[in-house]
């Protein structure tokens, strides 16, 4: 049912897409020697670090989780043609969401507080979300430029709720109170953070695959992003898919800064989820926009980010040299020409 | 500021300062966007502006050419944006968003680097922008001479660069096929001409205007602070759709953001509103217009 | 004297399409020169080349003797070769004179474009070859015929010697076409030459002196047009005798099906009619036929009946029930079909698989609990497929196969099914002589089982050839409505043409004919 590109396309973008890797691996080490004053021990740290024991290991996994989230909203958007730039608040406020909704009822049995707290995460960001692409259906209004800028709001004033009302006075780092004890998802890969968050991730990729391939809805949604005059002339109802995307991807938006707070955080910290949502953008480019192609896109991602920790700790470069390597990905995780070239070798 | 002035003229003056940046790098997305190109890298060509001007401008002692080179390394990011997109064919948007993400790595890695820190660094040897002088008649021209007179030169500059832009976009060869490029660029190809050429053109000429709207963002604070252009290229971006694709229009987009800032500023000494909410106004401000302004053209066209 | 030689060119394509087979073309001085063929036969590929836009893979071009290799249309230019594209290439918010100069523009100060100087030149040359233009009127505010005014202006301009039209009359009415070809004679009065590429054997029989017949991207033959019929050329371009032969079976028309009642729409912005009262039946098991110049409310028409644009007043009737404001969805579930002129776009998704295709206006027939049955999907598709005989079969992407086989894609959607009304739009646009035909039957089959057709086309050959009846638009107004007699001879057409140049409005209602006796006491009465 799905549309078949042919074994040679499918080859040519795998491979395209090597080399992308390839290239941004590449300009790491490259940054490195000129930045470092011991390569060596920075590059061992960048890119063995994260494999070097359970703790860095576990987190790398970790982290994937969020970017799983995001770059499924992102790929479900995507897949409908419709631009969702607000990913960064809506992860924030799904984050926040599920704290407010954790400190309101700190004595309710864990499982009823966890389920309200993503209930209330998925919700906030849904809605957010679900704002731009009503005004896109309403008005025709850009919803990613519309979706942008409500999310730098939106995160503005999340912001104020985690340094204001909600802060903790009785920490130095600018965050709200933590939330209680039995709303903490169970770890499962001590003494790191990984916890069964993970498995919610897994399960979500298939979940929205299935959606898009399987189901009725996914069907329409898939044509409409395709093609969406082909779709209203083929009686499709194509302003619900103006907005139900749009209202999908905020939720898992949502669930991702959701999961990152009942699992690693146990409380909303400024800035917490900053890079969950761009990095989420090229976590579904580099996926095809496949659903499960998602996974290993979110672990490549949460490798860059953990090496570039790793080397901040074991070697002497700074954190941001992920954001460098990442930026290059996104760079040449579209260009045309790279694909191209690798399927003209082939021919020859 | 002159003893005539109420509270509106210092408001308003400040509104001229603050939409500079705004305006420049609106001018300069103006060219890509007639190209045909959606330009989102103005955030990060304004970021590496900032960075590099101060940081020249501290290290040779000399602002102009502090200035001079946060424009090159705006341009010379602005190439490497350009190159990807059209000779390697990638996503324009995709890339923007790279070279927003790059502009802001880089610049923390080589502040890092250079400096041994993060977050805001000072410097005490920048010069001040010199302030254009003007006969005194004009200067004492009741409200206006206030507002419009008394500002830095980059203020002028820029006036100055939206009148020949407008030239150039229409009434020179290069704006005529540049504009030609962006409504059809199948005749421009049948003309044997090269769209890509007009469209990497537009990447420099925003390259230039953002590497100048950035340097006046860090040497007016004598300061780097990472991440502050803070989204002020999403906002120049909307300016150019509010302006309605015109230099002109750009301008009076533009004051209106600084006017919303201006006040925004204003309203937070003598108002007790908390902060971030007034950092979040210009958005708020700039989804109402947009939002206003889409109703608008949909009433029109369904009427 | 020869102008002109190709030899031995060839070019292959992405997915080794051979669009060239080492194909030989030569040109004399001063002559009109057409080339003539089917969709596909390399025609567009072979110009293309000469004018730089394409590089050969293999193969020569001499230019008066001399071997050139001709990089860009720059290239061509410099050498004195335009060509006048079958999709113009011009830039609507532009005038006319930006779009001439474009890229050669003429300099004051050495900086500014000299718009003076550009009208002066472009004035000078649109006098000496009897236009009709205005250099500083906006292109868009002019007609199609015009909008080629201005595209041969602008090769004139640049001082070609050798004028190549593709598919020059493709959009042009009979009269637009005389005028055409008078300024192609006075072309050549003035030693120039022209290639003109059609798929028209009357245009070629009309003007041209000498014809190359491509098929399957190889030369077939090169004659002088004296020494041809259209016959023989027929035989040469597809292979075989092909004439347009329909086995109409006449079915007693029942009730209306489709009416229009005083429908207009207005253009966005400005209060423009793009449709302008019109008022229209369909009956059951008839077809009407809507001709019209593009740009006259013919598009506006296919999307109203369609339910894909709303209109500003008048009622469109289904059945007898209002339905102006239903979505395409509900018409559908009230049995429309609806084969679109813009097949490639509106028609069909092209990055999809046939079978997504194919069930995209049927697929809730195949749901469980919200889930899709895949093995029933497939088995519909595979049907249709055969009994269509689409190529490729039903898991390729829909954008992989033929322009014939995409439009048989969407008949089979389309026309499978029962449907009370069938709006079919510009169906054989680009489709060979073959695939035509199958579109017609299946049309036709669609009449017999009761279905009416709305059947809007800017070929008027097969209008008469297909229609019960037809009628004319013209600026939004249906300005005639005829009862169709077949009648293939030019004083028909061009008593047409009157019509859809708007020089002819006598229509009443519906139910008004003008019968072939009218037209016959009219076209005397008038053209006296």
């Amino acid at each position: 049912m799905k549309g078949r590109q042919s074994a040679s396309g499918v080859l040519s973008t795998v491979m395209g897409l090597a080399l992308t890797i390839l290239f941004s691996f590449g300009l790491v080490i490259l940054l490195i020697f000129l930045l470092s004053k011991m390569p060596a021990k920075t590059i061992y740290a960048f890119f063995i670090g994260p494999f070097s024991n359970k703790y860095y290991l576990g987190n790398m996994l970790n982290v994937a989780v969020p970017l799983i989230f995001t770059g499924l909203g992102i790929a479900v958007a995507f897949k409908s043609s419709v631009f969702n730039l607000g990913g960064e608040g809506q992860v924030y406020a799904g984050g926040l969401a599920a704290t407010i909704a954790c400190l309101a009822i700190p004595h309710a049995p864990g499982l009823v507080g966890m389920a309200l707290a993503l209930v209330a995460a998925a919700t906030v960001s849904a809605a957010i979300a679900g704002f731009s692409g009503f005004f896109r259906m309403k008005w025709d209004a850009d919803e990613m430029i519309s979706s942008f800028l409500l999310s730098a709001a939106v995160a503005l004033v999340c912001n104020y709720f985690i340094t204001g009302p909600f802060d903790d006075p009785n920490n130095n780092i600018l965050s709200t109170y933590p939330i209680a004890k039995q709303f903490g998802l169970l770890k499962i890969f001590p003494p790191s953070k990984l916890n069964v968050s993970a498995f919610l991730a897994i399960a979500a990729a298939i979940l929205v695959y299935i959606f898009m391939n399987k189901t009725h809805a996914g069907y329409e949604m898939r044509m409409c992003g395709l093609n969406r005059e082909f779709s209203r002339y083929g009686g499709i109802k194509v302003s619900r898919y103006l907005v139900l995307p749009m209202i999908l991807s905020g939720a898992l938006h949502g669930l991702g800064g959701g999961l990152m707070v009942l699992g690693t955080y146990q409380a909303a910290i400024k800035g917490f989820s900053f890079g969950m949502g761009w990095n989420g953008i090229a976590v579904a480019l580099i996926a095809r926009n496949n659903p499960l192609g998602v996974l290993p896109a979110a672990l490549l991602f949460a490798y860059l980010d953990a090496g570039a920790k790793s080397a901040m700790l074991g070697g002497d470069v700074t954190f941001e040299i992920a954001s460098i390597a990442q930026s290059f990905i996104f760079y040449l995780v579209t260009a045309q020409a790279l694909y191209d070239i690798v399927r003209k070798r082939r021919r020859a | 500021m002159s003893s005539n002035s109420s509270y509106s003229v210092p408001l308003v003056f400040n509104a001229v300062e603050i939409m500079t940046p705004f305006l420049l790098a609106g001018i300069g997305g103006l060219f890509t966007e007639l190209a045909g190109m959606l330009n989102i890298a103005l955030e990060g060509l304004m970021l590496a502006g900032a960075f590099f001007s101060i940081v020249f401008a501290a290290a040779t002692g000399n602002l102009f050419l502090g200035i001079a080179m946060g424009v090159l390394s705006s341009m010379l990011l602005a190439l490497l944006f350009g190159t990807i997109t059209l000779k390697l064919r990638a996503n324009v948007f995709i890339t923007g968003l790279a070279t927003n993400l790059f502009a802001s790595g880089f610049t923390v890695v080589l502040a890092y680097q250079l400096f041994h820190t993060k977050g805001v660094i000072q410097f005490q040897n920048i010069p001040k922008l010199p302030v254009l002088v003007v006969p005194d008649f004009l200067q004492r021209i009741p409200i206006l001479g206030d507002i419009l007179f008394g500002h830095n030169i980059i203020v002028y500059l820029t006036w100055a660069l939206v009148l020949l832009s407008a030239i150039v976009i229409y009434r020179t060869p290069f704006g005529l096929r540049l504009r030609g490029t962006g409504i059809n660029a199948d005749t421009i190809v049948s003309l044997g001409l090269s769209p890509q050429k007009y469209q990497l053109a537009g990447i420099l000429i925003s390259g230039f205007t953002c590497g100048l709207a950035g340097a006046m963002l860090t040497i007016r604070l004598a300061a780097f602070v990472p991440e502050i252009t803070s989204g002020r290229g999403w906002i120049a971006l909307v300016a150019i759709y509010l302006g309605n694709k015109t230099p002109f229009g750009i301008a009076v987009a533009s004051f209106v953001f600084g006017l919303t800032e201006s006040f925004s500023n204003y309203a937070q000494g003598a108002i007790k509103i908390p902060s971030d909410f007034i950092l979040a106004l210009p958005y708020v401000i700039t989804v109402a217009a947009m939002i206003l302004y889409a109703v608008w053209r949909h009433s029109r066209a369904t009427r | 004297m020869q102008l002109l030689e190709m030899k031995g060119i060839t070019k292959l394509y992405a997915d080794d399409l051979v669009a060239n087979d080492s194909v030989d073309f030569s040109l004399e001085e001063r002559e009109i020169h057409a080339i003539v063929g089917e969709n596909g036969a390399g025609k567009t590929t072979l110009m293309k080349i000469l004018y730089g836009l394409e590089q050969p893979d293999s193969g020569s071009i001499l230019f008066r003797g001399v071997k050139k290799s001709i990089h860009s249309p720059l290239d061509a230019n410099r050498l004195g070769i335009g060509m006048v594209h079958q999709h113009f290439k011009l830039i609507p918010d532009f005038t006319v004179a930006e779009n001439v100069v474009l890229g050669i523009e003429p300099l004051r100060a050495k900086i500014f474009v000299d718009h003076v100087t550009a009208a002066r030149e472009i004035r000078r040359v649109i006098e000496s070859h009897g236009f009709s233009i205005d250099p500083n009127a906006r292109v868009r505010s002019l007609t199609v015929g015009q909008m080629q005014q201005v595209e041969i202006v602008k090769m004139l301009y640049r001082k070609a010697e050798l004028l190549i039209l593709d598919e020059p009359t493709s959009v042009l009415t009979e009269q637009e076409i005389d005028s055409l070809f008078s300024t192609l004679r006075s072309l050549r009065e003035d030693g120039k030459t022209c290639i003109i590429i059609t798929h028209k054997l009357q245009e070629v029989m009309d003007i041209s002196d000498r014809v190359t017949v491509m098929r399957k991207g190889g030369v077939v033959a090169v004659r002088s047009t004296s020494e041809v019929d259209k016959a023989e050329l027929s035989r040469l371009m597809v292979g075989k005798n092909m004439l347009f032969q329909l086995d109409r079976k006449y079915a007693a028309c029942g009730d209306s099906a489709l009416e229009f009642k005083d429908v207009t729409i207005r253009q966005r912005g400005s209060n423009r009619p793009l449709l302008d009262r019109v008022n229209l039946t369909v009956r059951s098991c008839e077809i009407v036929g809507v001709a019209g110049v593009s740009g006259n409310g013919l598009g506006e028409l296919e999307d109203s009946a369609a339910g894909l644009r709303r209109i500003d007043s008048g009622q469109i009737l289904f059945d007898g029930q209002d339905i102006s404001g239903l979505s395409t969805g509900e018409l559908r579930a009230r049995g429309l079909a609806y084969v679109p002129a813009d097949r490639l776009h509106r028609g069909s998704s092209l990055s999809s698989t046939v079978t997504e295709n194919l069930i995209v206006t049927n697929h809730h027939n195949f749901l469980r609990a919200g889930f899709l049955k895949s093995g029933k999907i497939r088995h519909y598709a595979t049907k249709l497929v055969e009994s269509f005989a689409i190529d490729g079969g039903p898991r390729i992407a829909i954008g992989t196969l033929s322009g014939g086989n995409i439009q048989k894609v969407i008949l089979a959607r389309e026309l499978t099914g029962e449907a009370k009304i069938v709006v079919v739009s510009e169906p054989t646009w680009g489709l060979d002589v073959a695939s035509s035909q199958f579109v017609y039957e299946k049309i036709l089959e669609m009449r017999s089982a009761g279905a009416g057709i709305l059947f809007i086309s800017s070929n008027l050959d097969e209008i008469i050839g297909i229609a019960d009846s037809i009628a004319v638009m013209y600026r939004g107004k249906v300005v005639g409505f005829l009862r169709n007699e077949q009648d293939q001879s030019k004083e028909f057409k061009e008593f047409i043409g009157e019509y859809m140049l708007g020089l002819r409005d006598d229509f009443v209602s519906p139910d008004d004919f003008v019968s072939r006796d009218d037209f016959a006491v009219r076209a005397k009465g008038e053209s006296s």
